[in-house]
């Protein structure tokens, strides 16, 4: 039982930045702009939130400093896809092309900066912010050891964007709109809805969310940050286009790429799995085949927003 | 309002632009200025500068033990970019500024090194952790003004594992990065110490050992680390770079979980205890002392040039870190015996590393049990 446990929370781990991001990304993508920057937008949410924890360290600790690194990094996501709003909005630029240039830039950004600024281009942070037991909430039987104790408050602030998300994207206007604007923007833009507008939204959103994941996924996993996120923000996309575009799905889909990670690294620790003799990388790919399947079965009636990737011109018809 | 956008978007992007070129402006204006005086001793810093708590710091010290004892001009010089013509073009400026001899930290300098060898034969050259040769690999050619300097990582794997077991652990786990050579030699020499320790000592030990496959800290070697560590693993050695930081992270995590000091890292090439405080040593190459006797030799006119040395146990070239060690009983004393041990030969340390699975490559462990995870 307690091996499961473990299992559990360093899923969570995997997922939890994974299912941010993948979120950023449907934002984006439901209003009709495709976003391949996330990893490059992780890198520079990751690189001013974890700045910023470095230089605070001295009066700043735990999840106070964990809270606001989070707001840091969500600004730096927002300002950052700024360029990828105006290249793909205002100047209808290939989109595919913009995030791609996003994404070489950012880790180049990154050193540059670090090494200027502190000479070397690691930035060291001391992680104060593990969570060792949720007091009451632990003490619930099974649910209370998976998710309540050894863990940390961007678990529950990913729960809490997933749940956001879905309410923003089915239950109010502006996410019919951005729906819409995903869908058919020369429709939406003749009921009279700004599209320009929406899609600067969706895309400054997926900034904001994927800035917060670059943190995320840094905080757990090292003790300092080199200017990378290991191409989670790609994984990202795998996640939501397993997911299909929708943010159930995509909680499961980021589960499950979680689950088969953490799996394949530590299945050496478990005995019977460790009996079967499979090699780690046949854990490691189940994710990927799992993802390819999943596109061939759904080609024919793919969830993919039909806008998605094509830049919208009032002229065209 | 897209106008002002746009303007304030580029006034952003010139104003970084701007801050940048100043800083790099200062800099090349501090090493120009140096053109009046000569310095004999120079050091080209390899990415990042001399306080890097790297290999440029620990050259660096190594020079400066030296040029103070002996009162000697010296000076460093940090080239404008990470490429083979700029490090060349700032070996030929430490060599105007009157340079004898020129210290090139890190394999980088391999191709820089080699072409400053032919033109400047007067000039003298030391090169940390590589030999010279040609961009494309195809000659190999070490200059009678040149000294290259390897290590020999088993012995400091070795010295590592055997404190760790002789502190108490006994199991133990080896997280590599890549599988290259300097790796699999700090693994090998690693289990044998633990196997020598255990022999000693009359215990069993067993040993997790991967290769994660790159030199970056990620969530699947924290994870992994992580998995060690609850399974009981004690003290993990992690080797190769930023994997090292993912291990000492799932250390921290381990240890926070648990209220207690149970799960150890062992950092790799210089002494890493400042990076986590659950660093108990580092499996390290003394950087400084090899600097330090090349420059001497150098001076004492019987510079070892045109052939590669080797540095090990025997001429202190490498260790353990012992001056900010956390271990529990094992002392400096238990240290410095087993390190004259291993300097008088009584260990044979197997350091063939055609094969990199310990598991079928070491067959000479006795109390140690291997299992490797592919």
């Amino acid at each position: 039982m307690d091996l499961l446990y473990f299992l559990i929370q360093q899923t969570l781990l995997f997922m939890i930045p994974l299912l941010i991001v993948a979120l950023g990304g449907m934002f984006s993508e439901r209003a009709g702009v495709v976003n391949i920057a996330l990893e490059g937008i992780m890198v520079m949410g990751a690189f001013t939130s974890i700045f910023f924890i470095n230089l605070t360290q001295g009066f700043m600790s735990g999840n106070g400093q964990l809270l606001i690194a989070i707001l840091i990094a969500a600004a730096t996501g927002i300002v950052f896809s700024l360029f990828h709003a105006i290249a793909s909005v205002n100047l209808k630029a290939d989109q595919t092309i913009s995030g791609t240039a996003l994404n070489m830039f950012a880790p180049a950004f990154a050193i540059f900066i670090a090494r200027i600024i502190q000479t070397v281009q690691q930035i060291e942070f001391k992680n104060t912010f593990r969570i060792v037991e949720v007091p009451i909430l632990s003490k619930i039987p099974i649910i209370g050891e998976m998710l309540f104790k050894n863990s940390y408050i961007t678990t529950y602030i990913g729960i809490l964007i997933l749940i956001l998300s879905s309410l923003v994207l089915y239950k109010t206007k502006f996410g019919l709109r951005l729906r819409a604007c995903g869908e058919n923007p020369h429709a939406a833009n003749t009921a009279g809805i700004k599209v320009e507008l929406i899609q600067y939204a969706g895309v400054l959103i997926s900034g904001a969310l994927a800035g917060i994941g670059g943190l995320v996924f840094v905080v757990p996993t090292s003790t300092n940050f080199n200017a990378t996120v290991s191409g989670y923000g790609f994984l990202a996309v795998a996640v939501l286009i397993f997911g299909q575009w929708k943010p159930k799905y995509i909680l499961f889909a980021s589960f499950f790429f979680g689950f088969m990670k953490a799996l394949s690294n530590s299945y050496a620790s478990i005995p019977f799995l460790f009996a079967l003799n499979i090699q780690s990388n046949i854990y490691k790919m189940i994710p990927y085949i799992a993802t390819i399947l999943v596109l061939i079965f759904t080609s024919k009636k793919s969830a993919a927003p039909r806008a998605s990737g094509i830049p919208f011109d009032k002229m065209k018809r | 309002m897209k106008k002002l956008l746009s303007t304030l978007l580029a006034l952003a992007m010139v104003l970084t632009l701007v801050a940048c070129g100043q800083k790099q402006a200062a800099t090349s204006g501090a090493s120009a200025s140096s053109n009046k005086e000569t310095f004999e001793l120079a050091l080209v810093t390899d990415l990042g500068t001399i306080d890097d708590k790297s290999f440029n710091q620990g050259a660096w010290e190594g020079l400066v033990k030296y040029a103070n004892e002996k009162g000697i001009s010296h000076k460093y010089y940090q080239p404008q970019a990470a490429e083979t013509n700029a490090y060349f073009e700032t070996i030929e400026l430490a060599i105007e500024g009157g340079a004898k001899l020129v210290v090139c930290p890190g394999y980088l300098f391999e191709e820089p090194v080699y072409l400053a060898q032919e033109k400047y034969p007067d000039t003298h050259f030391i090169l940390l952790d590589g030999e010279p040769h040609t961009a494309d690999y195809s000659t190999y050619k070490t200059g009678s003004n040149t000294m290259p300097i390897l290590y020999q990582e088993d012995e400091a794997g070795f010295l590592a594992g055997y404190a760790a077991v002789k502190d108490g652990n006994t199991k133990l786990g080896f997280l590599g990065g890549m599988a290259v050579p300097a790796v699999v030699r700090f693994g090998f020499g690693y289990i044998q110490g633990i196997d020598a320790a255990a022999k000693e000592l009359g215990v069993n030990c067993e040993v997790v050992y991967n290769y994660t496959g790159a030199f970056a800290a990620t969530p699947e070697a924290q994870a992994l680390a992580s998995s060690w560590y609850n399974a009981g693993t004690e003290v993990v050695f992690g080797c190769g770079g930023a994997v090292g930081n993912s291990a000492m992270s799932a250390a921290e995590g381990k240890n926070q979980q648990e209220g207690k000091f149970v799960a150890k890292v062992i950092g790799v090439d210089v002494d890493q205890y400042s990076e986590s405080d659950t660093v108990i040593t580092s499996a390290i190459k003394l950087l400084s002392n090899s600097v330090y006797d090349g420059i001497t030799m150098f001076y004492d006119g019987k510079f070892p040039g045109g052939k590669t040395t080797v540095f090990n146990a025997k001429n202190n070239g490498v260790g353990a870190a012992m001056d900010n060690a956390r271990f529990n009983t094992f002392t400096k004393a238990d240290y410095d015996v087993v390190y004259n041990d291993l300097k008088a030969g009584k260990f044979n340390i197997f350091n063939d590393v055609t094969e990199s699975n310990p598991a079928t490559a070491l067959t000479n462990l006795s109390n140690t049990k291997v299992t490797f995870i592919e």
